[in-house]
């Protein structure tokens, strides 16, 4: 199938060319999404290993990751300037608020680690 | 005016208690059951033709009061309290009782935990077919009916009509019949009863052979019998839930000097006894229904952690426990330790969490260690003993459970290590990207 991989290989690189053009800011922060959802899916197949004993600690291990993921995703949401919804909100503003709920997520995630 | 007399009538009248306690702590150990004894008859004739069975109860120290069974003057109670603990219906033909019994009044004694035997014969009326009756036992109805075998009957010198029955088909249980066994048959002329078969307190302890039938032996049989073969009983005893119990006979004769010290061959058997089985018999069942044998009583119910002695108010799931209890069992003289294989303890929440049978030294002390489920709630230690001829043993004891507090759980576990790195990392991860996003270029 040489068209298939082809269509496969251009689209790819349209793909990346647009992703080229993305500012370094919003890079960052698809680098860290990405980071956390590695180490949540190595979490849960070393549940599927070990059993879910400590099953607490595995929540926490595995909802902090989702959960920085998740706030990640939408500071990028808030800071990318194409994003005409918060034009308004100041980048600053975006970053406070995303440092914020972080550290109510990590204290939560603290005490439910057991 | 408070004569001397007086001082000294009230001064004996206070120290009454005191020295009652001092007799107590002198005296034998107090048995499960009182020793007073009501014996109602009809003929005071009955005193001296059974004389051997009232011989062998005041021997074993009941205080036997007998009384005419239309005495004006009978009472079961006085001033709320019962003046007996026992009857013996001796009186068949009586059609109503004197003074203030009736069949109430002998029922509502049964339901207040005593004793009776009761016997009827052929001329039973209708009162003692009705107390029999709320006991479980239904009488035939048919007035003239007696039982009759034509094969296990007992070899009399005239050939009659074989309604003197030689039983020998007896209730397997020591408890009931004592651990000796009954060797020769016993000897039976009476009225032949059905149990109740919806009431599943009324045991059989003598019943009729496969041949008997219950019907009018001098006229012809018109039609078939309302009883027949082993259905009858001859003997039967029920245990009321309040370990009340009550023997019911269809022979008064059976009780008689004359059936307990004849001697029996049953027709078709070479075998001559010396003596019928009926002093035995009635010896060991009266033992029975006065519960000088098969009386249970549990006492010392302990629990406690293993490890501790001090009983706690509270469990915590998953703790090990130890459960103990001394069972014992009145023999007639003393508590002696019961031994059995087979005492369960259920620890219960709406259902049993666990049941396990407990072990015992032989000394009477039922023990079991388990662990407490991991489930919390109000438990409860339960103890539901009831075996054939023995009183029902119930009892429970309320402890609640409680989960793990905070700070019991396990910390720093090996398996969840991984977690913990991850949630630190997330943690690291956060302050890096938050300085590479504020600083990059």
């Amino acid at each position: 199938m040489p068209r298939a991989t082809s269509d496969a290989k251009l689209l790819i690189q349209s793909l990346s060319n647009a992703y080229a053009a993305t500012p370094t800011n919003l890079k960052i922060i698809d680098l860290y999404v990405i980071c956390a959802v590695a180490t949540a899916l190595i979490q849960v197949a070393y549940m599927g290993l070990v059993g879910s004993f400590p099953f607490n600690s595995f929540l926490s291990g595995v909802l902090s990751c989702i959960g920085t993921a998740v706030l990640a995703v939408c500071l990028r949401i808030q800071v990318n300037k194409d994003n005409k919804e918060f034009k308004d909100l100041p980048p600053e503003r975006a970053f406070a608020d995303f440092v914020l709920c972080n550290l109510v997520l990590h204290l939560v995630i603290m005490n439910f680690l057991g | 005016m408070a004569t001397p007399r007086h001082l000294l009538l009230l001064l004996a009248l206070a120290l009454a208690p005191l020295l009652a306690v001092a007799a107590a702590e002198g005296a034998a150990e107090e048995g499960p059951r009182g020793r007073r004894l009501l014996v109602l008859l009809d003929d005071l004739a009955v005193r001296s033709s059974h004389s051997a069975f009232f011989g062998s109860l005041q021997a074993r120290g009941f205080d036997l009061d007998f009384r005419l069974a239309d005495d004006p003057k009978l009472s079961l109670h006085r001033y709320g309290q019962y003046l007996y603990d026992g009857l013996v219906l001796f009186a068949p033909s009586t059609p109503r009782f004197g003074g203030s019994v009736d069949q109430n009044a002998v029922l509502e004694f049964i339901d207040a935990g005593h004793d009776m035997i009761l016997a009827a014969d052929s001329s039973a009326s209708d009162l003692i077919r009705g107390i029999a009756t709320e006991c479980g036992v239904d009488f035939d109805e048919d007035p003239e009916a007696m039982v009759v075998d034509h094969i296990n009957y007992a070899v009399t010198d005239v050939d009659g009509d074989h309604t003197l029955i030689a039983g020998d088909d007896l209730i397997q249980s020591d408890v009931i019949l004592g651990s000796k066994k009954i060797e020769a048959p016993v000897l039976f002329r009476g009225i032949g009863h059905a149990v109740n078969p919806s009431n599943n307190l009324v045991l059989k302890v003598l019943s009729a052979s496969p041949s008997a039938y219950s019907a009018n032996p001098k006229t012809k049989l018109a039609s078939p019998p309302s009883l027949t073969g082993s259905a009858i009983s001859l003997v039967s005893v029920m245990q009321a839930r309040n370990n009340a119990r009550v023997l019911v006979s269809g022979s008064l004769d059976l009780f008689s000097n004359r059936f307990l010290k004849s001697g029996v061959q049953k027709a078709g058997s070479k075998k001559r006894y010396e003596r019928a089985g009926n002093e035995q018999f009635v010896t060991e069942t009266s033992k029975w229904v006065f519960h000088e044998r098969g009386h249970l009583k549990a006492v010392n119910v302990k629990h406690h952690k293993v490890g501790e002695t001090n009983e706690p108010g509270m469990y915590r799931i998953n703790d090990d426990l130890e459960y103990s209890v001394e069972i014992y069992e009145w023999s007639g003289t003393s508590w002696k330790p019961y031994v059995a294989d087979d005492v369960q303890l259920q620890f219960f929440m709406m259902s049993p969490y666990v049941l396990k049978t407990m072990s015992t030294d032989k000394k009477g002390l039922y023990s079991i260690s388990f662990k407490v489920p991991d489930v919390y709630g109000v438990f409860q230690f339960k103890v539901e003993y009831q075996r054939l001829g023995y009183t029902g043993l119930s009892f429970t004891k309320q402890i609640p459970v409680r989960p793990y507090r905070h700070n019991e759980y396990e910390r720093f576990i090996t398996s969840a290590y991984p977690y913990y790195t991850a949630s630190f990392s997330s943690m690291g991860a956060f302050f890096i990207f938050s300085f590479v996003y504020l600083y990059h270029k």
